[in-house]
């Protein structure tokens, strides 16, 4: 059981860091806010299954809907002026922020305030969350391969010769933000149906530089990189909670070396291969050899 | 009437720090392009150092430039550390932005276990002072908080347009890479900016903890700060200041006549609403125009 619930929580956080790889690793845009949009379909799919009677799958799917029209109506306006990227970060954050002030404030018998809902039904099993996110993550991996990913990279490296090229900048953003908001609702209902409580509070700007550090470790510009990075990061902090809030410690000081020495991250441009794992080890010996020797060959030079 | 009043005369001296906070990521932004979300740690740790220097009896205004010297030092300090070897290789703005995060998440989580988060009352001695003037009332420290971002924001005007070090200052806000090439040493310029934005940080975060108290998580004020400097268009220090004042009285406007839970709220949506039909804040102008 508690096996499961540390692959349920694993799952959870690989679909949301896979869509926020999509808005910021390979569009560029940096979120400050995204656990609004898993607070939004947690609270949606809740909300609609418990009252209206919605069954599980299609909750999950108006979760994720709605948070994805959120972010079309958050990012339309934001967008079309062409924000610089300082200004949509702070928005997110703003976004964020304001959604768990409302429903924080909202005290009727439905929303409950933050009190939260209680005694949610635990319909996520082991095996829809995988299955779901094996199909979200082959899905995104699709998404980037295709003319639209290509797009996105363009945006995020170089905006104006994007433009020039005939690239709608502000569609590619808008897409990849309704995108990722979608991931992230769907990761919120599934979250809810798991740990069968949600309450605004569980949703708050650290779960947002959670996913974002992850995403940092595992690499901006890859699908399997953040996949990897979330899994491998979800396992150790289960087996860091010793450490309580020290481990935010590490985190803060993992982004600046990170960004310090390798800004790419984990996987950086590429995709995880078994062959390239293999041809890894094997030019092992030789890449140490050659550290080693550019190590002693400076200290010999000093 | 007088309430209005007594109301305002609070929320001006609130503005007054965050408009100093405000200025400072302005400054960074100008200059550097990217912005400094460590401003809240800097601003903590500041305070924590003002704290515990009037706990060993240090006077306030010793205890100010105490708090300042740790501002300055642990501003520089990252930017040593963090950011100026990122600038070196050129790193997407994006990175940098990361890392000052990571910076800031590590100052405050790095003080939430080494002091534990319980506030701690910053003694002062006229922390409940009031001065009667007239029929309003007014703290001690609202005043004096008032008084001195006043006076900072004057030297930190006079320092950038009366003398050669301001003008270099400016000047490679305006284009630092032509800046470097007419032989103004950016390095330099980049640890007056730095420890600029540190001593601010240190004035803020020091007022805040006399008005309310010392804790890690206090940094999180300086978002407003980032709202404010938002409000007033990045890179601009007139736009920073305004829209520090601006906040400062909307959000006690707010807190005093309709609710404290909705305070928040309403700088945020006040900030979009701004970003909507001037996307580049009250006085942000393209990057040509900066400072």
């Amino acid at each position: 059981m508690y096996i499961q619930s540390v692959i349920v929580t694993i799952c959870t956080n690989v679909i949301s860091v896979v869509g926020l790889a999509l808005l910021t690793g390979y569009t560029g845009m940096f979120s400050l806010g995204h656990a609004g949009f898993m607070c939004i379909g947690a609270y949606t799919a809740v909300l609609t299954h418990l009252h209206l009677g919605i069954p599980y799958l299609l909750a999950l799917l108006l979760g994720g809907l709605t948070a994805g029209l959120v972010g079309l109506i958050i990012g339309y306006p934001t967008l079309r002026n062409r924000l610089r990227g300082d200004y949509f970060a702070i928005c997110m954050m703003g976004f964020g922020t304001v959604v768990r002030l409302i429903i924080n404030n909202m005290n009727n018998p439905i929303v409950k305030g933050s009190t939260g809902i209680s005694k949610i039904p635990q319909l996520t099993t082991l095996w829809s969350a995988l299955f779901i996110t094996a199909a979200l993550v082959f899905f995104m991996w699709n998404f980037v391969h295709s003319q639209f990913g290509k797009n996105c990279l363009a945006v995020q490296q170089q905006e104006v010769a994007a433009e020039m090229m005939g690239v709608d900048i502000v569609k590619t953003k808008l897409i990849s933000l309704v995108i990722s908001a979608f991931y992230c609702g769907i990761a919120g209902a599934l979250l809810a149906f798991w740990i069968q409580y949600i309450s605004p509070n569980n949703f708050t700007d650290t779960k947002s530089n959670d996913f974002l550090a992850t995403l940092v470790t595992g690499g901006t510009n890859s699908i399997t990189g953040p996949v990897l990075a979330a899994a491998l990061i979800t396992t150790m902090l289960e087996y860091l909670r010793f450490l309580a809030n020290w481990r935010l410690v590490i985190y803060g000081l993992l982004y600046v070396v990170i960004m310090r020495f390798r800004p790419e991250g984990l996987m950086g441009y590429r995709e995880f291969s078994f062959r390239g794992t293999l041809r890894f080890f094997r030019e092992l010996p030789a890449r140490l050899k050659g550290i080693r020797e550019k190590v002693t060959g400076r200290k010999g030079g000093v | 009437m007088i309430q209005i009043l007594q109301q305002l005369v609070t929320s001006v001296s609130v503005g007054g720090l965050y408009a100093l906070l405000a200025v400072g990521y302005a400054l960074i932004y100008s200059v550097f392009d990217f912005t400094k979300l460590a401003f809240g740690g800097i601003m903590m740790v500041s305070a924590f150092a003002g704290y515990f220097a009037t706990k060993l009896g240090v006077p306030t205004a010793a205890a100010m430039l105490v708090a300042s010297a740790a501002g300055v030092l642990i501003s520089v300090a990252v930017e040593l550390l963090a950011y100026r070897p990122m600038r070196k290789r050129n790193a997407n703005r994006l990175f940098l932005m990361i890392s000052a995060m990571g910076v800031n998440i590590f100052i405050t989580n790095l003080f939430l276990c080494l002091f534990g988060a319980n506030l701690r009352a910053l003694p002062t001695g006229f922390s409940s002072n009031t001065i009667a003037l007239g029929p309003l009332r007014i703290g001690v420290v609202d005043l004096l908080s008032l008084i001195v971002s006043v006076v900072a924001l004057v030297l930190l005007t006079f320092f950038l347009y009366r003398t050669r070090a301001g003008v270099t200052v400016r000047a490679s806000a305006l284009d630092m890479s032509t800046a470097g090439l007419m032989g103004i040493d950016v390095n330099r310029v980049s640890l007056i900016v730095f420890a600029i934005s540190g001593i601010t940080a240190a004035i803020a975060g020091m007022f805040f903890g006399m008005k309310y108290n010392v804790y890690p998580a206090m940094g999180s004020i300086s978002n407003k700060a980032f709202i404010a400097s938002v409000i007033g268009g990045l890179g601009s220090l007139k736009g920073a200041v305004i829209g520090g004042f601006l906040l400062g009285i909307l959000e006690i406007m707010v807190t005093a006549y309709i609710s404290a839970t909705y305070r928040d709220l309403v700088s945020f949506a006040v900030m979009m609403i701004v970003l909507i039909f001037l996307p580049n804040g009250l006085f942000g102008m393209g990057d040509q125009n900066k400072l």
